[in-house]
Order: C-alpha cells, then sequence, then structure tokens
C-alpha cells in the first residue's frame, strides 16, 4: 500500500491518495533528474534485495550505485547499459511478462507503472547519470534568482518563493490585514493571541517597522519560550511518568522549565544541543548544563516485578540513538538495528557504533540519577535553604543520637501503662527476643517523648519543605565506564556478536580525532562545518511549525525514503543562514516571519486553493489548525483566566474521573489543581504516558511513547465535543461571559462585537453582531423562565457570580462565548 | 474566478443544505462542484479515513470483538487439560524444563501444580473444559481452540503489548484495532470505528497504547466508552444546556461560519462544520446505544447485564450492540486475571471459579446473541490473555494457603467464535505437562495475521510507512493459520 500521510485528515471528506509532495513533483517536472524522479523510485521498488544492504543482496547487483549498476554481474548480465536502455538487463527484467522474471517480483507487493518505466528508459538512454542523495550534500549558499518583481520581496525568502511562483504562472497573494498578521505571528511566536492592547498598538502604528518591533515584542516575551517548548516536549518524548505497567510519576519537569528558559534565553542552537546531548561532560559543567541532560532521560523504564533490565537498558539505548539521529540528523538509524539500512548507506556496525556512545551512562532501566537542583532562577535561595537544610539534619541526627543512648534508662522508667497499646506489647517482650519491627516501635515513641528532638524534627521538616519550594529533584545523565557494546543479530540483545567502539557511520563525513568518542564529541560532530544534515533539519522544522507543513515534508526523514524539498534552493539558503548567524533561533525566525511569503493573506483564490490546498507553492499565507496547547490556552487568554506563572511542577486541570488505576500502579485520576495552577498554560499539564490527557490526544498530541517530529492533524467530531463541553473550555466560557458583562460595553450590540473583537483579535462585521444578537435573545428566552438551569449554565465549574450580574444574562453569554470559542477562525491561525 | 453572487450563493445553499440533512459529505461535494473546483485536485487533499475501504481480498468477517482478559487466566485450570500433571502434583518440576528459563516471581526447583478442577470432553467435537466454564462447555462445538500460543515475553506489560500491537514495547505502534480501522474504515460514521470497554477496575497492562494509534493518525485510536458518566469523553453539554438550546448554538456557529463563504473553500473549515453536526448526532446517537436499560429482562439476564453497572458482562453487550450498529472493531479489556495465588482473589480453587462464572455466562451469552442474530457469521469473537500460567506453583506462594501460578510464556490457551473458522476445532497441543508446545506452536504474530486476514487483510500488505519505513503489525513475522480456516 502507498503510505499516505496527509497534513490533515478530516472524517467526511473525499478519498484520495496523492501526497502532497506527489502533486508538488508532478507540477514541477523538465527532464528526467536522478535525485527526483530515479532515486526514490529504484529506493522504493528495488533496494529490499538491491541496495546498500549486502546481507540482503541478490545476484551481486545493487543499484543505488553507478559502478554496482553498470558492472557486469557474477551471470555475465549488465543491468545497465548507460545511453543504452534496450540493451540494458533491467529494462528487461521490469517489462518482462513472465512473472518468473519480471522485476519487482510479483511477490514483494511491488511493481512499476508505464510511467516509471518510461522514466527509467529515458534516465538510461540518457547515460544512467546518478548523484548523491541530495541531503548527504552540504548546503551551498544558493544564488538569488531572477524574479519577475524585483521589488515584491523583503529578503531571499520571498525571491526563491516568487521564483517558484514565477515558473507556476502564480502570484503572490496581498499582504494579510494588520488584525489577522498579529494574531497570526503571536500564535506563533508566543502561542497565545494578542491582546486588545497589544492589538491597539500595532493597527495604530503608522511607523514603517510597526510589524517588525511588534515581532521583537513578541520574542521577547517568556511566552516565547513556552510555545517552542511544546514542539520540544514530542521531539524529546516527555512525560512526567516512567511508562510500563506501573507508570509511577517521575520528576523530570525541571528539565521542561530549562527547556523554556534556555528557549528565551535564546540560547545558540548548537550549544542548546549540546548541552542536552553532553551538558554533563563539559568542562566546569554548570547545574543548567546538567539539568538539560535531562532530554535523553525521557525514556521508559520497566519495574514490572522480574523484568531483565539489560533488556529495557537496551531499549533505552537505541530509542536515545533514533531520537538523536532523528532530531538532529533527519535519517532514520532505526532501520539498522536489525540489518544493514536497506535505502542509506548506513550498516548495522554503524548503528551499534552509535549505541556504544549510549551505552556508558550510569542508568540501567532506572530512575536514577536524579540530583536535588535549584528552580529556574531560584539558585542563591536554594544554596541558602539546602544549607540549612544541611544543618538542620546535623542537629537531627545528634537529637536522634542523644534520644537512642537515653532510651535504655527511659524504658527502665517509665509508667508502662500510660503507652499506646503497641508500644505497651513491644516492651513487653524480653530484649533479645524482639524483632526490628518491635525495636523501632519502641524507639519511635520514645523519641516522640523528646521535647529537643520533636523541635528537631519539625524544624528538619519545615527546612525540607523551604529547601523544595526553591529546588526540586532532577534525572539527568551521568557517565560512567563504558559497558562493552555488541552487534546484536537482528537487534536482538540476548544475541550479541561482534564487539564494535563507539563512532559515527563511515558514510557520513568524518568525526574529529577524540580521546575518548562520547557524547560531548558526537555534539560536536553533529555541528562540524561539513554536516550536511543538522541545519537543513532545524529550519525544515521551523518552518513546518509556521506553515503547518516543512519545505521537506516528511521532516523526520531526509534520507532516500523522505519526500523531496520542495524549494531546495531556499531549504539551503535557510539552513546557511542559520548558520551564519551563529545559530541564533530568534534571528532566523524573525526572518522569516518578516518575509513577504509569511505575511500573504491566508485567503488564497478558489482555483489556487483547490490547485494547491497544502500550499506547497506558497502563494498564500499560512492557514493551520491551532495545535492542542494552542486551543486550551487562547481559550484561557481571551476569558481572562490564564495564569501567567512561569515554570514549576506539572499541574492538574480539570481532568474526567476515569475511576480506573494504572495496572498495579495508583489511579490515573486527580484533584484538581486549585489557586492559578488550574490554568495554566496546556504545557505544564502533567503528562501520565499510561492514560495522557484526553483533551490533548484528541487535539492529535503524540502518545510521546517515541521522537515525534510532526503531528498528523486530524479533524474530528470528538474534537467538537472537547471544545463545546470539556468543562475547561466551558469555564472559559463562563469567565469570557462574565469578563463581557462587566466590561464597558453596555448595549447587546455592543457587548456582541466586543465578544467576537475579545476572541478573534479584530473587529466584528454587522451581520456577526446582528447574528450574536440573535442567539442572545434566543438563550435569554429560552433561560427566562428557567433560573436553575441558567445558574448552572453561567456557573459550573467556574463559581459563583460576581455580585449585581444576573443569571439569565450570564447564562446567554456562556452561550454565545461558547460559540465564539468553537468558530472557525478561532481555532485556525489563518 | 467566481462572481459575488455565486458566493452568496454558494453561502446560502451550503447553508440550507447543513439545515435540512445535517450531512456535510454531500454539502462538500456540491460545495466544490458548484465552485467550478476540478475535483480531483481538491479530492487529493483529504482521505476519509473511516470511509469503508476495499478489502485486499473478500473477507470473512466485517466485525471483530476482542476479549483481553489481561493478566494471564490459567489455561491449564480451564482448557488444557492435562493428567500427567495432575498425577504428578507436588513432584519437583524436571530440571530440563527450567533451566535457563527465567520466571517473574519463581526461582530455584518449583512443584509441579495440577488442576484441582475437573475436566470434561463436550459436544461432538469432544473438546475438553473445566468445570469453571459450564457455559462455555455448551457451546464446545461452536468454538475453536488453538492450545499452542506461546509469546516470548513473561511480564504483563510487554507481553500484552505484543498481543495488541505486535512489538513488546511502547515504541509508539498502532494496536491491532487501529491497524484494522485504518485498513478498512467503518460500517458507521455517526460512531467511532474502534471501541473499547475496560473492566475490572484497573487499566490493561499495556496501558493505552492497547488500543492506541502509535504513529497512525491519531482519528485511528481506539475510543474508550465508559460505563460511568459520559460513555465518549465530553459527550454531554454542560450542566443547564438542554438539546433545544445546543441546536440554537449550533445553529448560530454555522451561520457564524458561513458568513464568509468565501472560508468555504478550504476543505478543512468545510469539514470542521460538518464535525460539528457529527457530533451532534453522536450525543443522541451514543447514549441510546451505551443505555441498556432498552434491552429486554431475558437478554440482561441472559449476559447477566444490569443497566447502569460497570462490568464485564455489561461490556459483553454493549459490544453485541455496536457490531450491530456496524462499529469495527470493539475492545473488551478485564483486568484481573493474574492468579498468583498471593492473595485470596488469586487462588485458582474456587476462587477461579467464581472469577469465571460472570465472565462464563456473558461470553456464552454473547455468542449465542450474536448467533441468533445472524451477526456471528460476520463477526469474530477472540479470547485471549497475553500469556498461560506455569504447570507449577508460584514461587513466592508455594508455602502459602492459596494456590497459584506464575506467567508463563511457553504456552497458552485461546478461543475464536465466529465467520470463516471451522467450529469445534482444537488447533495444536502441548506435552503432557503443558510447559512446551508439542505441536503446531503459535506467535502472537500468528494470530494478529489470522484476525486481519479473517477481515480481509493481507497482514504484509497492510503497511504504513513512519520514519523511512514501510512498519506493519506483525513486524516481519507471521503466518495466516490456515487450518482453523473454514
Amino acid at each position: 500500500m502507498r503510505p499516505v500521510r496527509p497534513a490533515v485528515l478530516s472524517l467526511f471528506a473525499f478519498a484520495g491518495g496523492l501526497t502532497a509532495g506527489g502533486f508538488l513533483i508532478a507540477a514541477d517536472r523538465a527532464e528526467v533528474d536522478y535525485t527526483r524522479d530515479i532515486r526514490p523510485l529504484l529506493a522504493n521498488a528495488c533496494y529490499q534485495c538491491h541496495g546498500p544492504d549486502d546481507a540482503a543482496r541478490e545476484a551481486g547487483l545493487r543499484l543505488d550505485r553507478f559502478d554496482g549498476a553498470a558492472g557486469e554481474l557474477p551471470s555475465g548480465e549488465r543491468a545497465i547499459v548507460p545511453g543504452d536502455a534496450g540493451a540494458s538487463g533491467l529494462l528487461a527484467r521490469i517489462t518482462a511478462s513472465d512473472p518468473d522474471v519480471v522485476m519487482p517480483p510479483p511477490h514483494s507487493g511491488k511493481s512499476l507503472s508505464p510511467r516509471e518505466v518510461e522514466l527509467l528508459r529515458r534516465w538510461i538512454d540518457s547515460g544512467a547519470p546518478y548523484a548523491v542523495h541530495w541531503s548527504f550534500v552540504p548546503p551551498a549558499r544558493p544564488v538569488r534568482p531572477e524574479v519577475s518583481h524585483p521589488g515584491w520581496g523583503v529578503n531571499p525568502i520571498d525571491d526563491f518563493v516568487l521564483a517558484r511562483l514565477d515558473r507556476e504562472g502564480l502570484q503572490p497573494a496581498p499582504e494579510a490585514d494588520r488584525h489577522t498578521l498579529l494574531r497570526r505571528v503571536s500564535i506563533d511566536l508566543t502561542g497565545l493571541p494578542p491582546t486588545p492592547e497589544e492589538v491597539a498598538l500595532f493597527v495604530n502604528d503608522r511607523s514603517p517597522d510597526a510589524y517588525g518591533q511588534a515581532v521583537d515584542r513578541l520574542l521577547a516575551k517568556s511566552a516565547y519560550g513556552e510555545r517552542w517548548a511544546a514542539l520540544w516536549l514530542d521531539l524529546a518524548r516527555y512525560g512526567d511518568s516512567a511508562g510500563y505497567i506501573h507508570d509511577p510519576l517521575r520528576s523530570i519537569w525541571r528539565w521542561r522549565d530549562w527547556l523554556i528558559e534556555a528557549l528565551n534565553r535564546n540560547l545558540p542552537y548548537d550549544e542548546f544541543s549540546r548541552d542536552m546531548l553532553a551538558g554533563d561532560l563539559l568542562p566546569d559543567a554548570t547545574t543548567e548544563q546538567i539539568i538539560a541532560t535531562g532530554f535523553h532521560r525521557n525514556t521508559t523504564t520497566n519495574t514490572e516485578g522480574g523484568s531483565n533490565a539489560a533488556e529495557y537498558h537496551y531499549a533505552a539505548v537505541v530509542d536515545r540513538v533514533n531520537t538523536t539521529f532523528e532530531v538532529w540528523m533527519g535519517v532514520t538509524m532505526a532501520c539498522a538495528q536489525c540489518h544493514n539500512h536497506k535505502y542509506d548507506p548506513f550498516t548495522q556496525r554503524d548503528y551499534y557504533q552509535i549505541v556504544a556512545i549510549f551505552n556508558s551512562q550510569e542508568d540501567f532501566n532506572s530512575e536514577t540519577p536524579a540530583r536535588d537542583v535549584p528552580r529556574v532562577g531560584r539558585d542563591a535561595e536554594f544554596a541558602d535553604r539546602a544549607a540549612r537544610l544541611e544543618a538542620a539534619q546535623q542537629t537531627f541526627d545528634a537529637a536522634t543520637a542523644a534520644a537512642d543512648a537515653a532510651q535504655p534508662e527511659w524504658e527502665s522508667a517509665v509508667d508502662r501503662d500510660a503507652l499506646p497499646p503497641e508500644v505497651v506489647e513491644a516492651i513487653a517482650v524480653a530484649v533479645e527476643e524482639r524483632t526490628p519491627q518491635h525495636l523501632e516501635r519502641i524507639r519511635n515513641h520514645h523519641r516522640t517523648t523528646r521535647e529537643d528532638w520533636r523541635t528537631a524534627d519539625e524544624a528538619l521538616k519545615a527546612a525540607r519543605a523551604a529547601r523544595d519550594e526553591v529546588g526540586t529533584t532532577a534525572m539527568v545523565m551521568r557517565e560512567v565506564d563504558p559497558r562493552p557494546t555488541h552487534v546484536f543479530i537482528r537487534g536482538d540483545f540476548r544475541s550479541p556478536a561482534e564487539p564494535v567502539q563507539p563512532g559515527v557511520p563511515a558514510a557520513l563525513h568524518a568525526a574529529a580525532a577524540e580521546e575518548a568518542f562520547n557524547r560531548l564529541a558526537l555534539a560536536r560532530w553533529l555541528f562540524a562545518p561539513e554536516n550536511p544534515l543538522t541545519a537543513r533539519v532545524a529550519v525544515n522544522r521551523m518552518w513546518q511549525e509556521l506553515f503547518g507543513i516543512g519545505l521537506v515534508e516528511t521532516a523526520e526523514e531526509f534520507g532516500a525514503q523522505g519526500e523531496l524539498p520542495s524549494h531546495p534552493e531556499l531549504l539551503d539558503w535557510l539552513a546557511t543562514e542559520y548558520v551564519r548567524l551563529g545559530w541564533d533561533t530568534k534571528r532566523l525566525l524573525k526572518t522569516i516571519v518578516m518575509s513577504r511569503t509569511y505575511r500573504q493573506a491566508s485567503q488564497g483564490e478558489p482555483e489556487q486553493v483547490a490547485a494547491d490546498p497544502y500550499n506547497r507553492l506558497l502563494a498564500r499565507g499560512p492557514r493551520v489548525r491551532l495545535s492542542a496547547e494552542q486551543l486550551r490556552d487562547q481559550a484561557l487568554a481571551v476569558s481572562g483566566l490564564l495564569s501567567p506563572k512561569l515554570y514549576g511542577p506539572p499541574v492538574h486541570p480539570h481532568q474526567p474521573t476515569n475511576g480506573l488505576a494504572a495496572a498495579f500502579g495508583s489511579s490515573t485520576d486527580w484533584e484538581t489543581s486549585r489557586g492559578e495552577d488550574r490554568y495554566r498554560r496546556a504545557l505544564y499539564t502533567q503528562w501520565r504516558r499510561n492514560l495522557p490527557y484526553p483533551s490533548m490526544v484528541a487535539f492529535d498530541v503524540p502518545e510521546r511513547a517515541v521522537c515525534s517530529t510532526r503531528r498528523i492533524r486530524t479533524n474530528t467530531p470528538v474534537q467538537a465535543l472537547v471544545t463545546l463541553n470539556d468543562p475547561v473550555f466551558v469555564e472559559a466560557a463562563q469567565a469570557l461571559a462574565r469578563r463581557i458583562l462587566t466590561g464597558d460595553a453596555e448595549s447587546t450590540e455592543a457587548r456582541a462585537a466586543l465578544a467576537l473583537e475579545t476572541v478573534l483579535a479584530r473587529p466584528a462585521t454587522a451581520g456577526e453582531t446582528q447574528r450574536i444578537v440573535e442567539l442572545c435573545e434566543t438563550t435569554r428566552a429560552a433561560l427566562g423562565e428557567r433560573s436553575a438551569e441558567a445558574e448552572l449554565l453561567a456557573t459550573r465549574p467556574l463559581g459563583p457570580l460576581p455580585e449585581g450580574v444576573d443569571s439569565v444574562e450570564a447564562a446567554a453569554w456562556t452561550v454565545v462565548a461558547n460559540v465564539l470559542l468553537n468558530l472557525d477562525e478561532a481555532l485556525m491561525k489563518r | 474566478m467566481r462572481t459575488e453572487q455565486t458566493l452568496a450563493q454558494l453561502a446560502a445553499t451550503t447553508r440550507r443544505h447543513f439545515l435540512t440533512t445535517g450531512s456535510l459529505g454531500l454539502g462538500s461535494l456540491a460545495l466544490a462542484s458548484m465552485s467550478g473546483v476540478d475535483l480531483q485536485a481538491a479530492d487529493a487533499a483529504y482521505e476519509e479515513p473511516f470511509a469503508p475501504r476495499p478489502a485486499h481480498f473478500v473477507p470473512k468477517v466485517k466485525n471483530v470483538i476482542l476479549l483481553s482478559m489481561s493478566g494471564g487466566p490459567p489455561h491449564l485450570d480451564l482448557f488444557d487439560y492435562k493428567p500427567e500433571l495432575v498425577r504428578r502434583t507436588g513432584e519437583d518440576c524436571p530440571q530440563s524444563l527450567i533451566e535457563g528459563k527465567a520466571f517473574a516471581f519463581t526461582g530455584g526447583t518449583p512443584k509441579l501444580l495440577g488442576t484441582p478442577h475437573a475436566f470434561r470432553q463436550h459436544g461432538d467435537s469432544g473438546a475438553w473444559l473445566s468445570a469453571a466454564l459450564p457455559r462455555l462447555a455448551g457451546l464446545a462445538d461452536e468454538l475453536t481452540f488453538v492450545k499452542s500460543l506461546a509469546t516470548d515475553q513473561f511480564n504483563h506489560g510487554p507481553a500484552e503489548l505484543l498481543l495488541l500491537t505486535g512489538i513488546p514495547r511502547t515504541a509508539g505502534r498502532p494496536s491491532m484495532g487501529a491497524w484494522a480501522t485504518y485498513g478498512l474504515g467503518s460500517e458507521n460514521r455517526d460512531l467511532p470505528g474502534f471501541v473499547v470497554f475496560v473492566s475490572g477496575g484497573a487499566l490493561p497492562s499495556s496501558g493505552k497504547a492497547g488500543w492506541g494509534s502509535g504513529f497512525l493518525p491519531s482519528v485511528y485510536q481506539g475510543v474508550q466508552c465508559r460505563t460511568g458518566g459520559d460513555p465518549i469523553l465530553y459527550l454531554s453539554n454542560p450542566e443547564g444546556m438542554d438539546r433545544a438550546l445546543r441546536r440554537a448554538s449550533l445553529d448560530a456557529l454555522r451561520d457564524l461560519n458561513t458568513l464568509r463563504p468565501e472560508e468555504l473553500v478550504h476543505t478543512e473549515t468545510a469539514s470542521r462544520i460538518a464535525q460539528y453536526e457529527l457530533a451532534y448526532r453522536m450525543q443522541s446517537v451514543v447514549p441510546e446505544l451505551m443505555d441498556l436499560s432498552n434491552e429486554p429482562g431475558h437478554i440482561l439476564e441472559e449476559y447477566g447485564a444490569q443497566p447502569g453497572a460497570a462490568s464485564f458482562s455489561n461490556n459483553c453487550l454493549l459490544a453485541r450492540r455496536l457490531v450491530e450498529s456496524g462499529v469495527r472493531f470493539v475492545q473488551l479489556s478485564d483486568w484481573g486475571w493474574d492468579f498468583h495465588g498471593n492473595q485470596a482473589n488469586e487462588d485458582i480453587g474456587d476462587v477461579l471459579v467464581q472469577r469465571c462464572a460472570a465472565m462464563d455466562r456473558a461470553v456464552s451469552a454473547l455468542i449465542v446473541d450474536l448467533k441468533r442474530r445472524a451477526l456471528l457469521d460476520e463477526t469474530l469473537v477472540v479470547w485471549v490473555g497475553e500469556f498461560g500460567r506455569t504447570p507449577f506453583r508460584e514461587g513466592r506462594t508455594a508455602g502459602g494457603p492459596w494456590l497459584g501460578r506464575d506467567h508463563h510464556p511457553f504456552s497458552n490457551t485461546m478461543f475464536m467464535a465466529g465467520g470463516g473458522l471451522k467450529p469445534g476445532v482444537t488447533y495444536g497441543s502441548t506435552d503432557e505437562l503443558g510447559f512446551h508446545v508439542a505441536e503446531k506452536p503459535v506467535h502472537p504474530h500468528d494470530l494478529q495475521a489470522t484476525i486481519l486476514h479473517l477481515l480481509g487483510l493481507d497482514h504484509t500488505r497492510l503497511t504504513y510507512r513512519f520514519q523511512g519505513r514501510d512498519f506493519r503489525l506483525t513486524d516481519v513475522a507471521g503466518h495466516v493459520l490456515h487450518d482453523i480456516l473454514a
């Protein structure tokens, strides 16, 4: 089955089979191009048996290299005779009708279409030119292309986009209006819609750089780090529990806070990456750099009785290898775990060399090592309180020792009738016959009879609580002596073959000579100037976050099995620009959002939208449904409920009761957080791996069992039920209603307009206002005689109405707000 | 270019269409054709995830009810009768059997433990069943037993993940039900294609991954229906809002969404408007479907179901109702089959009989009920646990008051009933002590291949490309059990 990964799935729309990439490439065809036309075709149909994997190779034929394809085979045949398709064995086989002769063989389930056969014929006739797979060639700074309207663009991004539009005979769209543009860029950079004050400031600012200044303001907000951290939580397969059957909670949120803080501080991407991969190995590593290594501690552990720790340790190591290469290199090393890669030039041995890099850390299917660390920005207080805790501990230890020393004397003198029964029972046992339980009961009771011990005990508890207010425990990486690593036959940890040493794939650029090839060396290798992939993969992911789809659609796969870039030169320009800017992420993001390309209206002409539904040609601005996190955050923001609090332990917003425990584990239900923690941004919600927060799952947050580079957006009725009925969204509607009723607007019309403007960050039209008024009146009439229902609708779950607010009125506006929060325009970034 | 007039007309038509039928499938088609947009091109943008899709070959069944008996039921006390084991009860387990093997809670040399239950052959097929399963025994000739199921995992979580997702780790792989709905879509667009019920008071060992969508789009994940509160999350309107008011608000929502008809050229937007109508229909269809109080008393009695209760028995009856309504894959996870003998409720003696009573009754009723409604021919019922249990007494509890067995990956019994199978057949066998498979070993991948085969899907062709590789449920293994197919 041809894989279909549309960017948007809808429950009801039409059947179809083209990928967006397929559509696009077909649209830009000139002559036969190896990279674009031939390699994907050979990889799909032939590499399984005639590719880089020498263990699986049939008939001695490899088609991934010119010498293999054009050379004489053991049979004496030649698969490809350059310039002469008629003499080429390959063409004879793919056009044969005999099922025993035809290639690919029928049992493989693969076949070539007549068009594909024709492409191969033309390619062989033209000399069968091979090229190294595009993404393995380092990007060169492309020349700015000639365009029809040189004045349109504000930076080279626009020239590359316009050049492509020129070839397609298309025009770019006009710039989006100011309201739309500000909402778009606010959501993209901070994950939140603009406040009314921000809208007013921007819309009324007629200076030429009004937009640039708005962008700078957004990039400077702490909400920026929270928004982009959400992406990294998917990449890092972040969760607040350990996984598997017990799924116990774990403390790793301090890594998430590091992430937010590092993004806000705009730590350059090379350092940001290096700290996550190997911060602990840096000379004089700071606490923050060590916390950063929590990135790879997001692997799961299994504590089920009898579990073979080696098995789960190996699973975690494999996950770290796969995640590292997917996040930074955009290649699927996972394929080489069991056998040589079928499509890309990675051997199984290469794979285990990387495994060896991740096989010298202390954790071994364990939640340790972890360390006590300050919360973000609380270093001084933490140091102070940690010292106090240490002192309190010493006092406590001394008081305990003194108590225990005095115990025999106390025992002989104490009035036994006054003791609690279980102590009486224990003390009655002869000293030499007492069990440890007996001894403990007596000791514990005796200690509490001494005032100095009680005081020390209370002081210790208080000191610990005081320290925990400004600190927490963070899971981190710690290097130990390397464990021996072997190639595992078919990836099975029980079948070790030859031993291997740490290293990088031989087919890629060489690593600098290092004394020990550890994680730090790997991080340096990833950011070596000759690395062809790291920058491309990173900028593509940013593009994907802004436009909904990457320039390379398969953001996780830049190898032979990935899609080709829609705008190769643009991708390479962005990649080289990122390096030129010193991996300055905020500056690169600003460059992109300043482009005319990004600022286009997203509406689009109907024909153009139909012809290019995914906007791969970029003839209009981005139009993408908000993410799960953005939907929650927006509802809380526009209703005035959103807590601005940064950082901290995971929180428990309202979640339906499930009534189920994890098998052998604790309840999966939680008590809703109180106070502002109930209204925190979505990324602070506790993520229990066995039962992740249901409304976020409904909006396509991945399970986070493994690294996830892009979310497949779906469109389902369950989503409608969430935003209509989830108490979180109902509560937001109630708060918004109160906000409207207690604001300056007095007439129903004025309130209707204000409500819409509050949600959509743009003025309402007369038609909209009228329809909202109509709904308000209908609801008032319906609820006018039913004050009990009105009261419920206006107050559950938000709580009692403010003084002087009528419940029917509040209920009517709650219904209005509920509708507004469900408007297509509210659910979309456009 | 379209004129303002056509846009206005479009808006009016669209709105009218929503009002009259509430169905957007046609609405959107009309929209696309009216707008003069090339349908082919527009189609490419979307795929309908739940549209019924053609199978690879003629399917034998349309639906699956998977009864996942979570914890590992003691097959030696229910199906796999071993007189030799009974005879040698209390003897040391032969070293040759346990040497080099790891067990979850047993070290040293454990003692063999024959079943305390009476076994008898039943029906024309002569299938052996224990006295703990009197009603299923009466259906012996309807059932297809596999007595040679062997897994390679001895812990609950990994074994159940292997059974349900094809890989023994939480590695983001889709579950069997997700694969089935991805491959075939669903027959009923008002309901999810893959529905899950959980009983026994706990999530199964594999957690939500047992019905997750893994790397498939999230629409294919099993929708967990609950027996208390909303059957589907967020199905109920906010407190104080009745159905008329919801209708009024959805009307306003639709009107506001269509005030700018030019937005509707984006199929995602038109589609979203449809989702709200679908959600509205689900709000009435689903509670009705989940409400067992409209079942006749004798049916409730047959299943042992009680309206409003949360039980495996209720879930069996709900499974029938869902299959009847065209839901493709129903999975019932029943926790509590982990009979270690650690505590009174893990005793394989009388307690097992009590534990089986409700299950025996409900599963038998389900099979009889499906047959009576002529649904059994198009439905596959699968009863299976993640592993079997040891022929010896569990190590920790060997001196305790309760009889228990440890996890046993090397052999297990399961049964199926329904379309496409040879009924009254027993496939495979174990050695005389019930330790190893003696003939015709079956791996979970073979079971998965067979289930997909009965649905008309070739497990080697049902693939999805993820991270550059075509993945499938059965990884690189799996053989269809042709010998048990009719």
